[in-house]
């Protein structure tokens, strides 16, 4: 029979990380949303990086992107919150 | 009894099969006369304290976090511990119930504040899901160790999980119960217009259907699944491939769905509603477990419920439900071939199918209530405070 080897596990994607730590220090909803620059202290990310990683995130729906006072802000949806707690269990 | 049961997940917070294990138990306890306190983390949406069915539930709001993990993890703790001792004040708790390591530090705390017994009910180990090769495994392989350790009556949900409690963590056979997991059959025994379904995620009437439903994460071994697709679409034409779930693992999957040449009978859903996932799994003609990591494996037992022929991976809990070729079919793991044969082996032989459906309903329906989980449930409460007194 068959006896595939075991896949050397993949990286984690970066955005993925970028999401699991926006996760792990709270921004779950719209008051605790941050900004970009924010997120690039808190990951040691650059900035630029965490933009495009946002926008990834965006678009398959694990964050929402939300403008308080012309300043844009970033939280993780439930689905995201969902998608995050699978690296841990 | 008084039951103050802490787990990090639970509806709607919903990761893996914890949080359905501990919503399906909560209620039959409460049915059985226990009175149940259930301490999680807050969820967007959910409120923080509200009484379901009987359950009074506490969400606990995480007011600090981190980026780290670990440290993420401990800072919640303190939280959920702080709300525990603050309910303690107007309860008089008889027994503790965790589920899991990411609650271990507040629950051993509490045990020795209000000098109750803990139970603790090892899911899975760290050492199987992920094995130990980075030092966050080994902090959570300690915690899992502790957790035993600290705990006056251990519950694992198979005989298999017995074995790697037992052998893993060094503690007392005696000290460990099983007592398996369960569902509520009546659930997915709803009618589903099967046609409108399928149509639904396009599958044409003429297709074989054949679903794979879990958290996309290595130990699942969808990727073996999908290695499988290639040599069942020349054998069968006709076949199409849903995986539902979602997962850190799924931009490999997908890249791995990619490679097969035939990724256009592969659809990957992401995560759905349950009345989507019922009502697609009533309407598959075989879902598939491929899992190389499985304490229990609740998702097979959900497809024997919903009616569908079940292949699955010969491991651990699974084997201890199925059996082969009268409740469903047993495949060997890591194995695309053999993934291959059990859905062939279900599909050519419609009779025979029907007949693996009839009997894995009859095994649910009888062993596998949680009329009957609460009940032995019950009796572990029973001896670990009697001998406590």
């Amino acid at each position: 029979m068959n006896d595939m080897s075991y896949t050397p596990l993949p990286p984690v994607p970066e955005e993925f990380k970028i999401l699991s730590m926006m996760h792990n220090i709270g921004a779950i909803s719209p008051e605790r949303s941050l900004t970009p620059d924010e997120l690039a202290k808190w990951t040691n990310i650059e900035v630029s990086i965490v933009r495009d990683c946002l926008q990834r995130l965006r678009e398959l729906g694990y964050v929402e992107h939300s403008e308080v006072s012309g300043v844009e802000k970033y939280h993780v949806t439930k689905v995201g919150i969902m998608k995050v707690l699978t690296l841990y269990s | 009894m008084r039951i103050a049961m802490i787990s990090w997940e639970y509806p709607p917070r919903i990761v893996g099969g914890i949080a359905r294990h501990c919503e399906g138990l909560a209620r039959a306890l409460v049915k059985h006369g226990h009175e149940v306190h259930v301490f999680t983390l807050d969820f967007p949406g959910a409120p923080e304290y509200e009484e379901k069915d009987g359950i009074r539930i506490y969400r606990t709001r995480i007011e600090v976090g981190h980026p780290n993990f670990l440290s993420w993890v401990l800072l919640f703790n303190h939280f959920i511990e702080k709300r525990l001792a603050d309910v303690s004040k107007r309860v008089e708790f008889d027994v503790l119930h965790v589920h899991d390591w990411l609650t271990a530090p507040s629950s051993v705390a509490f045990k020795h504040f209000i000098n109750k017994p803990l139970v603790f009910t090892a899911h899975s180990t760290e050492h199987g899901r992920s094995g130990l090769h980075i030092p966050d495994s080994f902090t959570i392989d300690g915690l899992e160790w502790w957790a035993t350790y600290e705990a006056n009556k251990v519950i694992v949900t198979s005989n298999a999980m017995k074995h790697e409690v037992c052998g893993h963590f060094h503690i007392p056979w005696e000290k460990v119960d099983i007592i398996p997991n369960a569902i509520d059959p009546t659930k997915y025994q709803v009618a589903v217009d099967r046609w409108a379904v399928r149509s639904r995620f396009g599958i044409q009437p003429h297709e074989k259907l054949i679903v794979c439903v879990g958290r996309l994460v290595p130990q699942k071994g969808v990727e073996y699944f999908l290695h499988s697709v290639p040599i069942l679409a020349r054998r069968r034409p006709e076949a199409k491939f849903i995986i539902v779930g979602d997962g850190w693992y799924r931009d490999h999957l997908e890249w791995v769905a990619n490679t097969t040449g035939q990724r256009w009978r592969i659809t990957f859903t992401g995560f759905i509603s349950d009345g989507d996932l019922i009502a697609l799994t009533r309407s598959a003609d075989v879902a598939v477990v491929p899992s190389i990591y499985e304490p229990f494996g609740i998702v097979a037992l959900e497809g024997m419920a919903a009616g569908v022929p079940v292949v699955a991976s010969q491991v651990g809990g699974l084997t201890e439900f199925i059996e082969h070729d009268r409740t469903g079919v047993l495949v060997y793991p890591r194995n695309p071939e053999s993934i291959a044969w059990g859905v062939e082996h279900v599909l050519s032989n419609p009779d025979h199918a029907k007949w693996l459906v009839q009997n894995a309903l009859e095994v649910v329906q009888k062993s596998y209530s949680w009329d009957a989980i609460a009940k032995k449930t019950g009796k572990v409460y029973e001896e670990v405070t009697s001998s406590k007194r």
